[in-house]
């Protein structure tokens, strides 16, 4: 059989004759192992046919209560006129929350691969499907890269209906709206659009709405798939959309009128649209006590800028504004530099380069070597490759500090952003100085305030400033203490 | 977007490439200068010092114990102004020279004397130039040998002189405050002076006189202690020892002053200036060989007129001898002068050279006991 008639076949519907249907299931399957195809005859007259995907159902639902009672003791009789074996099953047999009725082959098998029993009687041109599905799934864990000291441990699983039964249990309200889409030509992947009516900003629904639609591609094997196909610019180093593993992180978004997108078979949850300073606040900033959090804030703010400017400033500084530098540091660094073979921003650059490299190795290795890394890493490039005249020890203390504040960066994707933009102004820094340096931040700074994604100034509140929310920026205000009326 | 990000590239390229105004420098392709020392030669001819930094000479990490390497050299050469010197010293050295990190200045004697006013124009202009030096004139010293002197404590004899300033309780006084000084028209300026001791150290000692209106020459030198009775009317001093004997106490009294204050009040009647001084001071009671107990209050207050009488004494001496002898205005009366009588100060102006030596000042010192210290009456055996 060609293709071309398979998919007429698959447009057809199904006809009333069992062993035609079978037929062409079994082709639209063909080679498919993990499909079963059960069929019993009752009273050695009605065949009944049974089909779905091995693992993916609970099959002591279909022994228990379909193949058993219908086995044992045939169709039940004197309940009143049943229109179908399929009606009957739906009815009286079959104690499962969600069945459908469907006559469409393509549909069909679609139900079937996603976990659902198709349930198909001689003579009878509709199938019963019901929803048997019973994958295994990981149980809810703490997020692993999202880690909190304080708050909720539970993080999202790969299953998109628990993921969804989280966010309910966070917002207990009908307004919580679970929109249902399937984007991808192969996978067929279910994704979510929630959002809570009322607080949503409607233009953005809108225009995730009509972005979704417009998605055409075959497969989604992951939440990044459908990031990049609707985010404004991929040109951007900044990401315009919060990834997130914490039910409460989406809870909050929403309730903030964000957009969340789940997508079914990955744990993260993509929230729309997102800040700039998003990025540098924690969700524990809103469960802990205020002046510790503000403190911290600040820390988090300096560092962020240190872990984009330290190299370059260093650079700037040592080899263009010498007379800016402390006298004894100066002398410091310059009896340190004697030895040193490069010049600084070329010793700069191979650490940042190694400093990459290890890091990226310190991630993909298994976990039992993962110390290893960070052994060899600190012991041969931060001893061996200073005493043997490769680097200087500045550089090496630079580097490391950059790195390490680019990890303080609560929202890792954020961290991404700035350390890639620490080459480009490393390159400005050493040729230009001061001058390309600043030239550096200004074109940064003119790119965040053009990027708007979803209609959202990435600097908000910032630029355009929103006084309330500034200051929410930038000391997280406490909340109203309840006053006692007696 | 893409566009104009190429042509931002294209042009950024060609700025570095073609304008070749690369000022990147390595902390290793210079010589630090950390102080500039300026003597006249016997033949007039104008020598600067320079003090390069040897930064391997610091040893980093390792081998810091052991030998010590040297940290700095001293290098001079001669020229016909300052900076016609400075290719000469250029000659003798493998890094080109730096002097943005430059922390003091020192000036000979022998060309203090010669008159400094036409030194200046160089640090003022040379955009290299570090402001923030601190200057001193050398007594009976070449401003060479000063530089040359082995520091102390750290590594260089020019960080030391610049902390020493602090030490001897006098305000930062930059070269950028002796250039103000030097440009106002009320006041004229005294230096800092340092002498080399017999064991080749460097010692404060005191402060040297410039005349403005003869060429900035020096015209002579105060003694530690005058030195720091001017700087408190000029309000630079920052803290002051007081000693003295205390007649009704039978013995001798310091006061440690850690609050100094003055006040120069003015007033003009029937054409005759009247100047005076007000000087406050508030301390501590660090020794008291005296029978006097400070914990007293009566006692308290004999020491406290004794010690202001005194000093009061000493700093009327101070003013006279410089109305007499040098004849310049280096306490600021013409300043002060100036801010209560403008109008007045227009006609004044021209001949305060001439009116300073006769000006009537009389002076008044508080001086403040807070802390009696931690002993009651003196601990003295008794017989």
């Amino acid at each position: 059989m060609n293709i071309t008639s398979q998919k007429e076949d698959n447009d057809m519907d199904i006809g009333s004759n069992i062993i035609e249907n079978e037929k062409t299931f079994k082709t639209v399957f063909q080679d498919c192992s993990d499909v079963v195809f059960r069929d019993i005859t009752i009273h050695g007259e009605t065949r009944i046919l049974l089909i779905y995907v091995d693992g993916m159902i609970n099959s002591d639902i279909i022994t228990a209560n379909l193949l058993k009672p219908l086995i044992y003791d045939g169709l039940l009789q004197g309940l009143g006129t049943i229109d179908s074996v399929a009606q009957m099953c739906a009815q009286q047999l079959f104690p499962v929350l969600s069945t459908k009725k469907l006559s469409n082959f393509e549909q069909i098998a679609e139900f079937i691969l996603k976990g659902n029993v198709a349930i198909l009687a001689d003579g009878e041109e509709t199938v019963l499907l019901a929803d048997v599905s019973n994958f295994k799934t990981r149980s809810p864990e703490e997020p692993f890269n999202e880690a909190s000291i304080r708050g909720s441990k539970e993080g999202f699983t790969e299953s998109l209906r628990i993921n969804t039964a989280m966010l309910r249990r966070i917002a207990a309200t009908p307004k919580l709206k679970l929109e249902s889409m399937t984007i991808g030509e192969l996978t067929k992947t279910d994704i979510v659009i929630t959002y809570i009516e009322g607080i949503v900003s409607m233009p953005v629904l809108v225009e995730v709405r009509e972005k979704l639609k417009g998605i055409h591609i075959d497969k989604i094997l992951e939440s990044g798939y459908i990031e990049e196909s609707i985010e404004d610019t991929h040109l951007s180093p900044f990401p315009q959309m919060m990834v997130t593993e914490r039910p409460d992180v989406v809870g909050a978004g929403l309730l903030e009128g964000k957009v969340a997108i789940l997508t079914d078979g990955d744990p993260c949850v993509l929230i729309v649209p997102t800040t700039f300073w998003e990025g540098l606040l924690a969700h524990d900033d809103y469960y802990e006590r205020f002046l510790f959090v503000s403190m911290i804030r600040w820390v988090r703010f300096i560092f962020a800028f240190f872990s984009v400017l330290f190299p370059s400033i260093y650079i700037v500084l040592t080899n263009y504004h010498i007379e800016m530098v402390p006298l004894e540091l100066m002398m410091t660094i310059a009896s340190l530099r004697e030895r040193s073979p490069f010049p600084t921003v070329i010793e700069v650059f191979m650490m940042e380069f190694v400093f990459e490299g290890l890091r990226e190795a310190g991630i993909r290795l298994p976990k039992q070597i993962g110390p290893l890394v960070s052994i060899v890493g600190a012991l041969i490039i931060g001893e061996a490759a200073v005493q043997a005249g490769i680097v200087s020890a500045p550089i090496v203390i630079v580097v490391a500090a950059a790195g390490i504040s680019s990890f303080i960066i609560p929202r890792f994707r954020f961290g991404y952003a700035l350390r890639i933009l620490r080459f480009p102004l490393l390159i400005l820094s050493g040729t230009f100085g001061l001058f390309g340096l600043g030239i550096g931040m200004m074109a940064i700074l003119i790119h965040l305030i053009h990027l708007s994604p979803f209609g959202t100034p990435y600097l908000t509140p910032v630029a355009p400033q929103i006084a309330r929310k500034f200051t929410h920026l930038i000391l997280r205000r406490p909340r109203k203490r309840v006053i006692e009326t007696s | 977007m893409i566009k104009v990000s190429k042509l931002c590239l294209v042009v950024l390229l060609t700025v570095w490439i073609t304008t070749g105004c690369w000022n990147l420098k390595e902390p290793d392709q210079l010589a630090f200068s950390l102080g500039a020392g300026l003597d006249l030669l016997e033949d007039g001819q104008l020598q600067l010092s320079s003090q390069i930094v040897i930064p391997s000479g610091m040893g980093g990490q390792e081998g810091s114990i052991g030998k010590k390497n040297k940290t700095f050299r001293v290098v001079s050469a001669t020229g016909r102004n300052v900076y016609d010197a400075v290719p000469n010293i250029q000659l003798q050295l493998p890094r080109s020279l730096f002097i943005g990190q430059r922390r003091i200045i020192l000036i000979g004697q022998r060309l203090a004397e010669h008159g400094i006013d036409d030194l200046f124009d160089e640090f003022i202009r040379n955009p290299q130039s570090e402001m923030r030096s601190r200057i001193y004139v050398v007594k009976d010293a070449d401003a060479k040998d000063i530089l040359a002197a082995t520091p102390i404590f750290e590594s260089y004899s020019s960080t030391e002189l610049v902390d020493k300033q602090e030490a001897i309780g006098l305000k930062s006084y930059y070269f950028r405050n002796f250039l103000s000084d030097a440009l106002r028209p009320s006041l004229q300026p005294i230096l800092p002076a340092l002498s080399l001791s017999a064991s080749k150290q460097t010692v404060y000692s005191g402060s040297a006189i410039f005349n403005k209106n003869d060429g900035l020459k020096l015209i002579g030198f105060l003694n530690t202690q005058e030195a720091a009775y001017a700087n408190w009317i000029t309000g630079r001093q920052k803290r002051l020892v007081v000693t003295s004997f205390v007649k009704r106490g039978q013995g001798t009294v310091s006061l440690k002053l850690h609050t100094l204050d003055r006040r120069i009040r003015v007033k003009i009647v029937n054409h005759e200036i009247k100047i005076e001084v007000r000087l406050k001071g508030k301390g501590t009671l660090v020794e008291n060989n005296s029978n006097l107990n400070p914990t007293k209050e009566n006692d308290l207050r004999i020491i406290q007129v004794e010690l202001s009488r005194i000093t009061q004494k000493s700093v009327q001496q101070l003013i006279e001898k410089v109305q007499k002898q040098y004849k310049t205005d280096i306490f600021g009366f013409g300043e002060s002068v100036h801010r209560h009588y403008p109008s007045q100060w227009k006609a004044l102006k021209k001949n305060w050279y001439a009116t300073f030596p006769g000006l009537d000042v009389k002076v008044k010192v508080e001086l403040q006991c807070s802390d009696p210290g931690e002993a009651n009456s003196s601990i003295k055996i008794i017989p």
